[in-house]
C-alpha cells in the first residue's frame, strides 16, 4: 500500500519537474511560499493564542486570499487550459490578479487593526 | 301640599354652586382703606370718590376734594373731563362749569372714529354734566367699535356707555353683548369664571352687565352657576395691584348686592360651627357680597340629620335674627355629640343666588369618667378580686402589683356629663410609663358590647411590649374626641410590674444611616494578557522567513528580471504599484477608508493606464514571438 504511495508521488514529482513550464513552477513556488506563511500564523494562534484576534484574522484571510488569487492565475496563464480561456490573455490575467489583490489587501489592511 | 312638593323639587334638582371666596369685613375695610389713598391726580380722584361712593362712604372734605377737581382740570382734555364730571357728580354741591367748547369736544368725540374708550368717556361726562345727547348716534358708533375692536373691555366700555344712553333707544344689540362676552370667560375647574385679562376686567364685566340689565329691565344672561363662579373670582383677591383694580372691585361687590335681578347670599358661621351645653346658639352670618347682612331674609333649617346615624333632628326651623345675626338654639334640641349636616336656606327675595347652603354643625359636649375600678386578679381564680374604686381626678392610694400569678385590671364608663348617655370616643388609651428608664407602653381600651371599658395586664403576655424591665410604672388614662370639650389625662394609679427573666435594657440602637458607606473603587478594564515580547519577535521572524524560501526557489528556477524594459509606461506602472503597496503601509498607521480610497482612485487610475499599456505591449511581443517560432517551426517542418 505505502509503495504505491511512495511510487505514485515520485513519479509525480519527476512530470512535475519535467513537463511544467518554468512560470508555471514560479507561481508554483509562490503559492507554497503563501501557504507556509499562513501555517505558521496558523501556529502561532495555536500555541501563543488568539489575541488580538482581529490581526490573526485578517493575516490569515490575506494568505488564503492571495492562494487563491494565485491559483486562479496559474489556471489562467496555464496554456494547457488555453481552451476555456479564449477571451483571457495571460497578461490579462495577471492585470485581474493584480486588482483583486489591491481590493484584499485594503480590507485585509482595513482590518488588522 | 302641591306647594310643598314643588319646593321639595327645586330644592333637590338645584345643586347650585355656594360661593368658596367672599369679603369679609375686614377685607371690605381693606378696600376702603386701598380706595382712600391721598389723590394724586384727577384718575386716582374719580377712582376713590367714585369707588368708596359705590360702597356707601362718601367723602369727608367734599370741597377740598371739588377744589382739587376744579384746578387740576384740563378741559381740553376727553379724559380729564369724564374723570372730573364723575367724580364732581358724586360730591354734593361740586359744579363743574361748562362752557360751548367743552360741550362741542365732547359732542365731536361721539363718532366712529374715536376709540370706545374715548366714546365712553365723552357720553358719561356729558351724562353726568347734564348735557343733551343723541343717543342713536351713540349707539351706531359703540356698535361701529364693537366691530372694530373686538377685545373685551372694548365691548365691556361700550355697555358701560349705553347704560347711561336713553331707554328709548335700541340697545337691543348691545345688549347682546352681555350674553357674547360671558361666553369667552373661561371656566378654572368648575369653581371660578374669569377673562384672561384678570381680575378688573371680569369685575367691570359683572358691574357693566348688571348696570345694563337695570337700566333696560331685562335679566341678564347669567346663569346662576356662572353668578357665583364670577363671585369666586372676583372676591378671590384680597389685596389689590392698583386704585383702578379696586375700584373694579368695589364697582362689582356693589352691582352684586343691589341690582334688580341676582343677588348671591354669602352665609357662614360666625367662629366655628360647633354648639355645646357652654354656647347652645348657632350663629350665622347671612350677607350680601358687601357682608352687609340681609335683614329682610328668613333664614330656615330645611333638615339637620346626624352624620353618624342618618336620623332627622330638625326639620324647617327658623332662625331668629339678633343684632345681624340670625340664630338657632340647636342644643335645645337635645341632640347627642357627633357631626350634624345642616340644610338652610335663604328666603325672602326672589333675587338671591345660592341660598340653600349645606353646613356640618359640630355638637361638642363633656365626658365623665363612671366607675373607675381597679382590681388585681388572680390568674388561677382562686383568690377573689380586690377592687379599689378610684375617683377622677384623683390617684389610687395604694399601687398595684401584677407579676406571673396575677393580672391587673381596669372597668371604667365614660358618660356625657349632662345626659348621661354613654359615650364611646375614639381616642381611650392607657399609658403606662416607667419613671426610672423613661419607657413608655400604650394600650388601647376597648368597650364591651354594654359600653363598659375594659382593660387587663397579662405580665406573661405583654413580656415583650415591656422588653421585661420590671418596676413601677405610672398608669395614666387618655380619652380624646373632636367632639369632647375635655379630654382627659388622668394619672390613676402606680403599678408594679414584675417580669420572669429579666433582659438588660437594650439601649435602643440608632440605626445610623448618615456614616460614610465604603468607597467603591473603580476596576479598570484589565488589559489582555499579552504573550511575552520575545515569543511574538520570534514568531514575526518565523513568519517573514517563507519570503527568503521563496527568493531562493525563485533563484533556483531561473526567475530573472532579462525582460525588464525601459519604457515609460512600465516605468511609471512599477512606481504606480509600489505606490500603492505604500498606500497600503500609510493606511495602516495613519488614515482611515475614505482618505484612503481618495488617493487609490488617483494613484490606481494612473497605475492602471500605465500597466495595461505595459501589458499590451508586452501582449503584443509575445504573439510577435509566438507567431515567429511557429513561423520557424512551419520552415524547418518543409
Amino acid at each position: 500500500m505505502s509503495n504505491s504511495v511512495i511510487s505514485v508521488i515520485s513519479r509525480f514529482l519527476d512530470e512535475y519537474v519535467s513537463s511544467t513550464q518554468n512560470k508555471l513552477k514560479v507561481v508554483d513556488a509562490y503559492l507554497f511560499y503563501i501557504m507556509m506563511t499562513g501555517a505558521l500564523q496558523f501556529l502561532y494562534c495555536l500555541l501563543v493564542g488568539t489575541f488580538p484576534f482581529n490581526s490573526f484574522l485578517s493575516g490569515f484571510i490575506s494568505c488564503v486570499g492571495s492562494f487563491i488569487l494565485a491559483v486562479c492565475l496559474r489556471i489562467q496563464i496555464n496554456p494547457q487550459n488555453k481552451g476555456e480561456f479564449l477571451s483571457i490573455s495571460p497578461e490579462r490575467a495577471f492585470a485581474d490578479f493584480l486588482f483583486a489583490h489591491t481590493v484584499l489587501h485594503l480590507v485585509v489592511i482595513n482590518f488588522i487593526g | 301640599g302641591y306647594f310643598g312638593l314643588l319646593i321639595l323639587s327645586l330644592v333637590l334638582g338645584t345643586q347650585t354652586l355656594t360661593p368658596t371666596h367672599h369679603l369679609t369685613a375686614s377685607d371690605v375695610a381693606r378696600l376702603q382703606a386701598a380706595l382712600s389713598q391721598p389723590f394724586t391726580d384727577l384718575e386716582s380722584v374719580y377712582y376713590s370718590v367714585v369707588g368708596l361712593s359705590k360702597l356707601g362712604i362718601f367723602v369727608a372734605d367734599a370741597d377740598e376734594t371739588c377744589k382739587f377737581i376744579k384746578s387740576n382740570l384740563d378741559a381740553s382734555s376727553v379724559e380729564s373731563l369724564f374723570y372730573a364730571a364723575e367724580a364732581s357728580q358724586v360730591l354734593s354741591g361740586c359744579e363743574i362749569p361748562v362752557l360751548n367748547e367743552t360741550r362741542d369736544l365732547l359732542l365731536a368725540a361721539v363718532s366712529e372714529d374715536s376709540t370706545a374708550s374715548q366714546i365712553h368717556q365723552s357720553v358719561s361726562a356729558l351724562s353726568s354734566l347734564g348735557l343733551p345727547l343723541a343717543s342713536q348716534e351713540v349707539v351706531s358708533a359703540l356698535k361701529a367699535r364693537i366691530s372694530k375692536e373686538d377685545n373685551v373691555l372694548a365691548i365691556i366700555l361700550a355697555l358701560q356707555t349705553a347704560s347711561r344712553l336713553s331707554q328709548q333707544a335700541e340697545l337691543g344689540d348691545i345688549l347682546e353683548e352681555i350674553e357674547d362676552l360671558a361666553a369667552r370667560l373661561d371656566d378654572l375647574g368648575g369653581v371660578y369664571l374669569q377673562f384672561e385679562e384678570g381680575v378688573e376686567a371680569t369685575a367691570l364685566f359683572v358691574s357693566s352687565a348688571y348696570a345694563l340689565s337695570d337700566h333696560v329691565d331685562m335679566e341678564p344672561p347669567l346663569k346662576e352657576d356662572q353668578v357665583i363662579q364670577l363671585v369666586n373670582s372676583i372676591f378671590s383677591k384680597k389685596s389689590w395691584d392698583s386704585l383702578s383694580e379696586a375700584f373694579s372691585v368695589a364697582s362689582a361687590a356693589a352691582a352684586l348686592s343691589n341690582n334688580r335681578f341676582q343677588v348671591p347670599v354669602i352665609v357662614s358661621a360666625r367662629g366655628p360651627a360647633a354648639v355645646s351645653h357652654s354656647q347652645p346658639l348657632l350663629q350665622l352670618h347671612v350677607t350680601d357680597v358687601l357682608c352687609q347682612p340681609l335683614t329682610s331674609a328668613t333664614v330656615l333649617v330645611e333638615s339637620a340629620t346626624a352624620v353618624s346615624s342618618k336620623s332627622a333632628i330638625l326639620s324647617q326651623a327658623p332662625f331668629s335674627l339678633k343684632d345681624g345675626v340670625f340664630e338657632l338654639n340647636f342644643m335645645g334640641s337635645k341632640p347627642a355629640s357627633g357631626y350634624y349636616q345642616f340644610s338652610v336656606a335663604v328666603t325672602g327675595d326672589s333675587r338671591f343666588v345660592a341660598n340653600h347652603v349645606e353646613l356640618k354643625v359640630k355638637v361638642s359636649t363633656r365626658v365623665a369618667i363612671n366607675n373607675m375600678d381597679l382590681s388585681v386578679v388572680d390568674k388561677d381564680q382562686s383568690i377573689g378580686p380586690k377592687t379599689s374604686r378610684v375617683e377622677y381626678p384623683s390617684k389610687a392610694k395604694a399601687s398595684f402589683m401584677a407579676d406571673s400569678h396575677q393580672n391587673f385590671a381596669m372597668t371604667f364608663q365614660l358618660i356625657d356629663e349632662t345626659t348621661g348617655v354613654e359615650l364611646t370616643p375614639h381616642q381611650t388609651f392607657v399609658r403606662l410609663h416607667n419613671q426610672k428608664t423613661g419607657q413608655e407602653v400604650v394600650f388601647v381600651a376597648e368597650p364591651d358590647s354594654k359600653n363598659v371599658y375594659k382593660f387587663e395586664l397579662d405580665t406573661a403576655v405583654t413580656k415583650t411590649e415591656f422588653d421585661s424591665i420590671s418596676g413601677t410604672y405610672a398608669l395614666y388614662l387618655m380619652v380624646g374626641d373632636a367632639t369632647l370639650e375635655n379630654p382627659i389625662l388622668w394619672h390613676v394609679a402606680d403599678v408594679v410590674l414584675k417580669f420572669l427573666e429579666e433582659e438588660a435594657p437594650s439601649t435602643i440602637q440608632t440605626k445610623n444611616v448618615y456614616t460614610p458607606k465604603p468607597e467603591i473603587q473603580h476596576l479598570f478594564r484589565e488589559p489582555e494578557k499579552k504573550p511575552p515580547t520575545v515569543v511574538s519577535n520570534a514568531f514575526t521572524a518565523l513568519v517573514l522567513s517563507p519570503f527568503l524560501l521563496l527568493l531562493i526557489l525563485w533563484f533556483k528556477l531561473g526567475a530573472n528580471i532579462s525582460n525588464f524594459t525601459l519604457s515609460p509606461s512600465t516605468i511609471l506602472f512599477h512606481i504606480g504599484h509600489a505606490a500603492i503597496l505604500g498606500l497600503m503601509y500609510v493606511y495602516w498607521t495613519h488614515l482611515n477608508m475614505f482618505q484612503t480610497l481618495k488617493y487609490l482612485a488617483i494613484i490606481g487610475s494612473l497605475t492602471f493606464l500605465a500597466g495595461n499599456r505595459m501589458l499590451a505591449q508586452k501582449a503584443v511581443k509575445r504573439i510577435a514571438a509566438e507567431q515567429s517560432s511557429r513561423l520557424a517551426k512551419y520552415r524547418s517542418l518543409r
